[in-house]
């Protein structure tokens, strides 16, 4: 944990962020809106006291309420892991602009999240599915799609096969879709 | 008729193959639906494609790479994954903790150690537990041995690719002997299933001490004697120098790490650079270089195999005693959080996302694997090379397809 960093996280980006900053172990968290990601990843990546030019990860993340991306970053300035959590992206259509301005690298992680959540990132001039064929139409690492042999969860949920469409057509109870507090 | 309109359902269980457009056309039977795909699958005057994979031997495991070709100057290329996707993600949620150890085994398949040590490490910060040091030292020590066999792997592979079929008996045989090594250690020659929760799974035996100690004696030797073969060999060097060349910024931009990123003369290293387990109090140099060609990536490898050999000798000098497992319950409950942990593999910084909700799966493993990353500079580095230095340019990379396909 890195206190002074936090500190300069909190004056600098202060009106940006959506909630408190976090810290455990060796990371320190913040919330952003997705609307706000290229301004707060440029500050992050270009700005003389942050230095962050390495994108460690970029995942997407369906907490069964709502959509997420989350961005690991490393700079020297800081033994911490810096993560960012676009948070609050809908689940009936998720946006958040892409990285790709910054790190080109981050096209392929963007074309993952895309395939695995249907998460849309604008600016990413590829964005088309990467391991699932080009025809299939469901998104695979979402909570509502559920394995054929999920036994605890899909005979509930009447879900015969692996695949289906964006919202199953009879779309599971509530209670069976797995959730975390945000 | 149009081609759209002459392929059937996707769900149609009556597909055949002998149909008339096979599963590996080149020119995907769809409109395009993204610009780069558009600007990519237009063929210019006197160009032409050609499909490498998904079953060619230079490609690392089932990659299809579709080049557009000029003569036999690759003009642009576009890689087609997911041909070895297993879900392996999806499979961890439904899984529990220790389960998920043996879901992501299979992935970087040559250096499996590495895929285990991200997510226990992970894991181990959502239940704020301390490994002993016992059970530190000897995932460090396993894993350097793991890390020089994938590397000997690496540069018998690079010369296959490059036509020389010896260095990879060569390198088998150095391989062979780390795995044995491993084997007497883990129980597995591949996948080794090794690391726990909170520690290991077995102790040092005799049977694996006996065998490293015999292997250490004659390691260096063996391995500059192997090495002798390629680096002092005219056609190998000539035709590495100066093929696939990145600078560094280009590198951090294509969030490159590793082997690789190093190659370019950044001293970037996820033992130093985030420090983890018990390199801290391990002494050892992070070798660079400055070209970031193919040589430069091939030259690193070498230089990191010495390095590992003076961590191994360090381990077993400071080799402490004590428990090799931490006290744990059968069932484990994270309290709902998320942690991120990262080390360096053999290919690049390895990494594991995990986020808990309070049960005895995982919500969320994200598995970060370096193959991945790098593969998609191929089409960076390639354009207006040939064909057959396009093999080269990935082989240097290093990319398993285990790992880029998860």
């Amino acid at each position: 944990m890195d206190p002074v960093f936090r500190r300069r996280l909190e004056a600098r980006l202060g009106s940006k962020l959506s909630g408190p900053v976090r810290q455990r172990h060796d990371t320190t968290e913040i919330r952003i809106a997705a609307a706000d990601v290229t301004d707060v990843l440029r500050t992050l990546h270009d700005d003389p006291e942050f230095r962050f030019t390495f994108l460690a990860d970029l995942a997407g993340v369906d907490t069964g309420t709502v959509m997420q991306v989350v961005y690991h970053l490393w700079s020297d300035v800081t033994p911490d892991w810096l993560r960012v959590i676009a948070d609050g992206l809908s689940r009936d259509d998720p946006r958040v602009p892409s990285v790709t301005f910054l790190w080109k690298g981050a096209e392929w992680q963007e074309r993952e999240a895309y395939d695995m959540f249907g998460i849309v990132f604008e600016g990413n001039r590829d964005l088309r599915r990467i391991y699932m064929p080009p025809d299939y139409t469901s998104f695979p690492l979402r909570k509502d799609f559920f394995l054929a042999d999920d036994a605890a969860r899909s005979p509930g949920a009447g879900v015969r096969h692996m695949e289906q469409v964006h919202v199953p057509r009879g779309a599971p109870p509530a209670s069976a879709v797995r959730r975390i507090p945000g | 008729m149009t081609a759209t309109s002459r392929r059937p359902p996707a769900d149609d269980p009556r597909v055949t193959l002998d149909e008339e457009l096979g599963v590996f056309e080149p020119i995907p039977p769809y409109p395009p639906r993204t610009e780069r795909e558009a600007e990519f699958y237009s063929l210019g005057d006197g160009e032409m494609f050609i499909n490498m994979g998904p079953q060619h031997p230079s490609t690392h495991g089932v990659l299809r790479v579709v080049m557009k070709l000029d003569g036999e100057k690759v003009v642009d290329l576009d890689p087609v994954l997911g041909y070895l996707h297993r879900g392996v993600e999806k499979l961890c949620e439904n899984a529990d903790y220790h389960q998920t150890i043996s879901q992501v085994d299979p992935l970087e398949y040559v250096s499996s150690l590495f895929n285990e040590w991200a997510p226990v490490m992970a894991y181990e910060q959502l239940l704020d537990i301390e490994v002993p040091r016992r059970a530190e030292y000897i995932r460090v020590l396993s894993g350097e041995l793991n890390r020089i066999s994938s590397h000997a792997l690496f540069m018998g592979w690079m010369a296959l690719d490059l036509g020389g079929l010896t260095p990879i008996l060569w390198s088998f045989i150095e391989r062979d002997e780390i795995v044995e090594m491993l084997a007497a250690l883990t129980g597995q020659r591949m996948l080794f299933n090794y690391f726990r929760i909170g520690g290991v799974n077995g102790d040092l035996n005799h049977d694996f001490m006996s065998r490293l100690g015999d292997w250490m004696t004659r390691a260096t030797q063996q391995i500059e004697s192997n090495l002798t073969l390629l680096n002092e060999n005219e056609i190998f060097v000539r035709r590495m120098r100066g093929l696939g060349t990145i600078d560094s910024e280009t590198a951090l931009r294509m969030c490159w790490t590793g082997p690789n990123l190093r190659a370019t003369g950044l001293p970037f290293d996820v033992r130093r650079a985030h420090p983890y387990s018990v390199y801290p109090e391990l002494d050892f140099d992070i070798p660079t270089r400055a070209e970031g060609d193919c040589l430069a990536r091939y030259l690193l490898r070498l230089d990191e195999i010495k390095q590992s050999l003076r961590i191994i000798d360090q381990c077993l000098d400071r080799m402490p005693d004590g428990p090799i497992m931490a006290k744990l319950p059968r069932l484990l409950r994270p309290r709902p959080g998320r942690a991120y942990a990262a080390v360096e593999g053999p290919r690049g910084q390895y990494a594991a996302y995990a986020i808990s909700d309070g049960t005895d799966q995982p919500f969320r493993l994200r598995i970060h694997d370096p193959s991945f990353i790098h593969l998609q500079s191929v089409g960076l580095l390639v354009p207006g090379h040939l064909i057959a230095d396009t093999i080269a340019v990935m082989a240097s990379l290093d990319p398993i397809m285990g790992g880029v396909d998860k």
